[in-house]
């Protein structure tokens, strides 16, 4: 299955692509220039600018890099750029001479250039994206021995240069202020792995030692097609596309390098007002070294190796060659962190000191179980991370009278009461029916006149009178029965569900849009993040998602073993990297089913019970990593592939949180 | 196993109506009183035997939450026959029934078979809603009606297996495009032409494999 194979189907519509496949996709590159080909060193042109040591990276291997020339020239006024690969230097028999005329860029002119996007760190290489009107981008272009700022200086002195208004670094060229020359400024490039303090470290004199590749694996997108009206969403779109028709390698490495400054660690940024930053311990790990040498000797036909491949269906590529993806950034999960470990978190008086650091401990490795009690409240939000112990004991005893005070609403309800209050009774009869059918196989639950059941009702009767607009709805029973496993105490419990249900609520809104909003973001996460899948359950009608229901509404307590769902759960509720790191989750079992999925042909009933079936055969361990490695790779871009307020977003606005219909229980 | 016909049925009801021990009565032939709520839908299948033809019922439990109805309506979606459940034990489960209905006519195909059952009908002393009552509501909406108890096995056999009896009926007489499969039925390999050694005439064979 080759890429061109699978971009065939994405971009089939798109008459560019279309001729581009005439040409045969190595001349794509230099489509536009080829025609002037042979003016280019015509006698009569100017040579303005000679650069040495300037390379591109054919692959996501630095040591892969192919170097040459760039040349500034000047015929009839008009400004040419081109890079030519130096003769003779192969450093890396993957590369053919094929290979190397693919990016040789031959006399463009600038009056088809767009606009050159600049990366010129303080430390590492400098960098230069070329984008053409076309929407073409030529693959990065390396100064490796510097002076980007000095390539600059002189194209400006022949071509107007204006700095775009959204972003410094994008230089337009001949922008004469032009609204949808601007608008190309505000792209929403998809963002991926930037490795950022591993760059730092980069040698910066162009020195191409095998330690550079290093700079890794990138993702690469495929088509983003956002369903908006937005203008300059669709110059965006407009561009991606066009940006997809450059060949799979180059992609991968521009398409990385364009959206460093807006790479993941913005994420943290974005939600956490932590600097932005990278994982420093990626280059120190030792593991991960290994994974990414194993990665990088990966043949590309083994991409799908772990998958099964279930008949003669043509299954279009991942794009993001998942398999290798998640083996290079998904980290290997650590053991549940200990008490002695907890403790070292707290200063003397109780106060959780960083509380990143705790959440981003839980995110990789859980937490013991006789731990959970203690630290539960605080990733759910009952507890604030800088309370004192004495504030807790405090706080649980204000806590405990006031659930007392709750209970006691529907406790004084008589008899003759209840007669006159049908919702009360409904509610109760549901409640009454549900708990005695959520985890009875569970020891702490089985057996007749199980005590714990009766707690739980308990607590499910009196969140119905805290929220009553929620009410109860099927589903808050699997949430609460670990939280009150974990906690021990019915107050405890009671108000560790009431913060999980301040952001989990909406999951059991009367018109789910909770849920909608969930599955929709989804939706969305899979289109960035497998086009082709995405495609696929478009063309099969199955864009609702509802096979994921389940999953999110529930967070994948069917899915797992009780140890496993706590263990699930308290990585999302860290929110160590993004706060719906669950749909990253959903993505996750998705690619790995994809070829399946889509091998099979299966229609939405099909996938629906496929699905279904998935449930206690789902490894966890490796599920987190994908997610973790989807969740780094979208970065920014999945972040924005989420609307706001999504669950478990906390709501926008103080309004009506949970909408009543007039014929309600 | 090959089959002659895949029949796509979905049971629909109220929250706590026996939806799902009605299912694995079906299938496992066993009453589990402790099971945990549907969340969503669950799925159960087994083969029985209709006119000597291996027939494979493929079996939608759904949730029956209010709540949920705007899922479960994506569900009717290709059903060939609808088990409609009340508990009549509780009355409003039995006054609920027309909404489901709705729902039913709403998102499934004209031609889907409903069958109403009165479920729990092994607690006569608490029923709340007469077997009359049952009668009448199916004749007035073109039902087929059963009373049944998913604890004791009461009719359960008869009701998904008369179902199946009239879907078979009415692809017999051609209301059905059986190559369309957007009325809930597949034609399966092996088996459709004649007597195919159905072992049991009219009746089940099989148990509870999902597929």
């Amino acid at each position: 299955m080759s890429m061109e194979a699978s971009e065939l189907q994405d971009l089939s519509d798109d008459a560019d692509y279309a001729a581009s496949q005439q040409q045969g996709s190595a001349s794509m590159m230099r489509c536009d220039s080829e025609k002037r080909s042979s003016s280019s060193e015509h006698e009569g042109a100017e040579l303005i600018y000679t650069k040495d040591n300037v390379a591109i990276h054919p692959t996501q291997f630095a040591s892969e890099r192919i170097s040459g020339r760039l040349k500034l020239t000047k015929q009839d006024s008009v400004l040419f750029l081109s890079w030519i690969p130096y003769k003779g230097e192969i450093p890396n028999a993957k590369l053919s001479d094929k290979d190397r005329s693919l990016y040789t860029i031959t006399a463009v002119p600038f009056t088809e250039v767009r606009s050159i996007k600049r990366h010129t760190p303080a430390l590492g290489w400098q960098y230069i994206i070329v984008v053409l009107s076309s929407g073409l981008a030529f693959a990065p272009l390396y100064f490796y021995s510097g002076g980007v700022r000095e390539f600059l200086a002189i194209v400006k002195q022949h071509v107007f240069l204006a700095r775009s208004a959204e972003d410094t670094n994008v230089l337009l060229v001949n922008d004469f202020q032009s609204p949808l020359q601007r608008t190309l400024s505000s792209l929403e490039l998809p963002s991926s792995l930037p490795v950022a303090s591993g760059q730092s470290t980069y040698p910066s004199d162009g020195g191409g030692s095998s330690n550079d590749n290093r700079i890794s694996i990138l993702s690469q997108y495929g088509l983003r097609k956002q369903k908006s009206h937005d203008p300059t969403r669709d110059l965006s779109i407009h561009l991606l596309e066009k940006f997809s028709l450059v060949t799979k390698f180059a992609r991968e490495t521009t398409t990385q390098l364009f959206s460093e400054n807006n790479g993941f660690g913005s994420i943290d940024k974005r939600r956490n007002n932590q600097p932005v930053h990278s994982y420093p311990e990626k280059l120190s790990n030792i593991a991960e070294e290994k994974h990414h040498e194993s990665s990088h000797s990966y043949p590309e036909t083994d991409r799908l190796d772990n998958e099964e491949i279930s008949n003669d269906i043509d299954v279009p590529a991942d794009p993001l060659e998942f398999n290798n993806l998640s083996l290079v950034w998904g980290k290997p999960r650590q053991s549940p962190m200990g008490r002695e470990e907890f403790t070292a978190f707290l200063d003397s008086e109780g106060r959780v000191v960083d509380s990143k650091a705790l959440r981003k401990r839980v995110f990789y490795g859980g937490i013991e179980h006789q731990l959970r009690t203690e630290v539960w409240p605080f990733l759910l939000g009952y507890h604030a991370y800088d309370s004192t112990y004495a504030e807790r004991e405090y706080h649980r005893s204000v806590k405990k009278k006031e659930y007392e005070d709750l209970k006691l609403q529907w406790k004084s309800i008589s008899a003759e009461q209840a007669k006159r209050f049908t919702k009360y009774r409904e509610r109760k009869g549901l409640i009454d029916k549900d708990v005695v059918r959520t985890d009875r196989a569970f020891e702490y639950y089985e057996g007749d006149d199980n005590l714990n059941v009766n707690i739980m009702r308990d607590i499910l009767l009196t969140y119905s009178f805290y929220n009553f607009d929620l009410g109860y709805c099927q589903g808050m029973s699997d949430y609460l029965s670990p939280i009150m496993f974990v906690m021990e105490d019915e107050s405890e419990s009671f108000w560790c569900f009431v913060a999980l249900m301040e952001r989990l609520g909406p999951n059991f809104n009367r018109d789910q849009n909770g849920m909608h909003t969930q599955l929709f973001a989804l939706s969305k996460l899979v289109e960035l993040l497998d086009t082709p899948l995405h495609n696929y359950f478009k063309q099969n009608d199955c864009l609702n998602y509802f096979f994921c229901f389940r999953w999110i509404l529930i967070q994948f307590k069917r899915e797992f073993e009780y140890e496993k769902t706590m263990l699930l759960w308290e990585v999302l509720w860290t929110h160590y990297l993004s706060e719906h790191f669950h749909l990253y989750v959903c993505v996750a079992i998705l690619k790995r089913c994809r070829s399946k999925i889509m091998g099979d042909q299966m229609d939405f009933d099909t996938l629906l019970k496929f699905i279904n079936e998935l449930s206690g055969h789902i490894d966890l361990d490796s599920t987190v990593r994908d997610a973790e490695a989807l969740c780094i790779c979208a970065g920014e871009n999945g972040a924005a592939s989420i609307p706001p307020g999504t669950p478990p977003s906390l709501p926008l606005d103080d309004g009506i949180l949970y909408p009543q219909d007039d014929d309600i229980l | 196993m090959s089959y002659a016909y895949l029949f796509k049925y979905i049971i629909i009801g109220d929250t706590g109506v026996g939806k799902s021990c009605l299912l694995l009565q079906f299938t496992d032939k066993r009453f589990q009183p402790v099971h945990d709520l549907t969340i969503g839908v669950e799925f159960g299948a087994r083969m029985i035997t209709i006119d000597n033809k291996p027939i494979k019922l493929q079996i939608w439990d759904t949730a029956g939450q209010e709540s949920f109805r705007s899922i479960t309506r994506s569900y009717y979606r290709g059903a060939a026959g609808a088990l409609l459940v009340y508990d009549i034990t509780r009355r409003e489960t039995f006054n609920h029934l027309a909404s489901w209905l709705e729902d039913a006519r709403q998102h499934a195909n004209a031609n889907m078979t409903i069958m109403l059952i009165g479920n729990k009908c092994d607690l006569a002393h608490r029923r709340a809603v007469s077997t009359e009552e049952g009668e009448q509501f199916a004749k007035e909406h073109g039902l087929i009606f059963m009373e049944a108890s998913a604890k004791t096995a009461q009719n359960v056999e008869e009701a998904f297996i008369k179902t199946a009896a009239t879907i078979y009926k009415k692809i017999q007489d051609g209301v059905f495009d059986v190559s369309n499969e957007s009325y809930g039925i597949k034609v399966g390999y092996g088996g459709i032409p004649g007597p195919s050694g159905g072992r049991d005439g009219s009746t089940s064979q099989g148990g509870g494999c999902c597929g």
